[in-house]
């Protein structure tokens, strides 16, 4: 147990440039029509997906379908996938922020939706499959460190990242809703995100 | 430095975000591809908005979900899509006359059964889009009710700063009988309540500066109610200089970075 513990910290280091070569034969798999590999990467990565899409739409049907579309999309579009420009799970995870804040804004120009209940979500849903516990660590490790960085940051510069980013607003609507001139809205937006990547390289040498 | 860069450089933030409108982002963009600075600048912004998925509470979605989306795409491939099989050729066997009668026979049920199913249709559609709209309005009520409890948590902080100061404004000649009262602490911020202000002309808005010795600050937007009265949350700079004075001037809508227009209010701090 120890002997795992460890292995399992010292692996932390490594871990990330690890699993995206893990990644990256997963997608030449799914570029040779490999189903295999898009299997291997819905595992790795198919929760993250989710939970980025149910952050955004508050709707767990809606959620399903915005992460069938990013893996549908991710079998259709392997080949064009450029390493120089991301992982494969940033690659994924813009694809599924994209599908999500789509559908949020047509849901608006339609007027429909649900009560978004944030803080019961975790509750209602117990793991379908149990992750390996060492990736399951990484993952849980690395969203607190982000959440402990964002909620470190002043109110208006953290309001300014979320409402762009989760609800998909602009500037403009920003500076609206705080009440802030749009200049303002500009400079606490690139602050925050400046300092988010500082708190992210500091933990992560 | 072109001019445009300097317009636009402001922006990185919003697009690492993918927060810009489709003209503005079509300008970044177009500016990215020729400006090194710009674009050395998106990367490291872009390295803290992909962090962020990683901040939201991790769900598991459910089981079923993996097998349709392997099937669904797998379907989908022009890789994997199945040579077409022509399959009504070898039923020849039947006279013409019976699987036309036999058509008829299972049209006719089929119509039946289609209006009836059309029917449930219509009716839980009905029932859908009831639900969908209740439910939109309680969604607007609670961004609503987290907005309201937001400010009165901040300003319930203001209150209770152990350096609180409060400066009473007047109304001056353009606004008579304007008055207002603001609550600033350096650490918390500041709470500003307005009445009897006059209404906005089209394209304006009010904002309220904190006069420093250095120059005014501006510490946000300001839109009365139909009475002329509000009372607004704002967050200030905690390495400000001594505050000398508040005031509200009237300005083009967005907000200016120094005050042009006329003063409505304006008052010095007093001791509480």
């Amino acid at each position: 147990m120890v002997i795992w513990l460890c292995a399992a910290v010292v692996g932390f280091s490594g871990r990330p440039s690890e699993s995206q070569a893990e990644d990256r034969g997963s997608l030449r798999r799914v570029a040779d029509g490999d189903s295999s590999g898009l299997g291997a990467l819905y595992d790795r990565h198919g929760r993250a997906v989710y939970s980025l899409a149910l952050r955004i739409l508050g709707d767990e049907s809606d959620a399903e379908e915005v992460t069938q579309d990013v893996f549908a999309q991710a079998w259709r579009r392997a080949a064009q996938y450029d390493e120089s420009r991301g992982t494969v799970v940033a690659w994924l995870l813009v694809m599924a922020r994209t599908r999500a804040i789509d559908r949020l804004r047509a849901r608006k120009v339609r007027p429909e939706g649900r009560v978004r209940d944030d803080d019961g979500l975790t509750l209602q849903q117990l793991p379908a499959t149990a992750p390996d516990a060492a990736s399951e660590m990484l993952a849980l490790e690395r969203g607190q460190r982000v959440r402990h960085a964002l909620g470190s940051l002043p109110f208006l510069q953290r309001m300014a990242i979320e409402l762009a980013y989760f609800e998909g607003l602009s500037q403009r609507e920003i500076a609206e809703r705080l009440e802030q001139p749009l200049g303002t809205v500009k400079t606490r937006m690139r602050l925050g995100l400046l300092k988010l990547r500082d708190a992210l390289l500091e933990a992560q040498p | 430095m072109t001019p445009a860069h300097d317009d636009l450089k402001h922006d990185a933030a919003a697009y690492a975000l993918g927060g810009l409108e489709p003209g503005e982002r079509a300008a970044f963009e177009g500016h990215l591809a020729g400006c090194a600075e710009c674009a050395a600048d998106v990367r490291e912004l872009q390295k803290a908005a992909a962090g962020l998925p990683h901040a939201v509470p991790q769900v598991s979605p459910p089981p079923s979900l993996r097998a349709r989306i392997l099937g669904g795409a797998v379907a989908t491939t022009p890789r994997a899509a199945p040579a077409p099989v022509p399959m009504l050729r070898e039923r020849r066997a039947l006279p013409p006359w019976l699987s036309v009668a036999a058509m008829l026979v299972v049209g006719a049920g089929a119509l039946v059964y289609a209006q009836r199913m059309q029917a449930r249709v219509s009716n839980l559609e009905a029932q859908l889009l009831d639900a969908r709209a209740r439910a939109a309005a309680a969604d607007r009520l609670t961004a609503e009710a987290r907005t309201v409890a937001f400010r009165a948590q901040a300003a319930m902080g203001v209150f209770a700063a152990p350096d609180v100061a409060r400066i009473d404004l007047a109304g001056q000649p353009v606004a008579v009988s304007a008055r207002a009262r603001a609550l600033w602490s350096r650490q918390r911020g500041m709470v500003f309540t307005v009445a009897n202000l006059p209404p906005l002309p089209s394209g304006r808005v009010y904002q309220v500066w904190v006069v420093t010795a250095q120059a005014p600050v501006s510490a946000g937007l300001l839109t009365p109610d139909a009475s002329g009265g509000g009372s607004v949350y704002y967050e200030t700079p905690v390495d400000i200089a001594p505050p000398t004075a508040v005031a509200v001037t009237l300005e083009p809508a967005g907000g200016v970075p120094a005050p042009t227009g006329a003063m409505y209010l304006v008052g010095k701090p007093s001791p509480l």
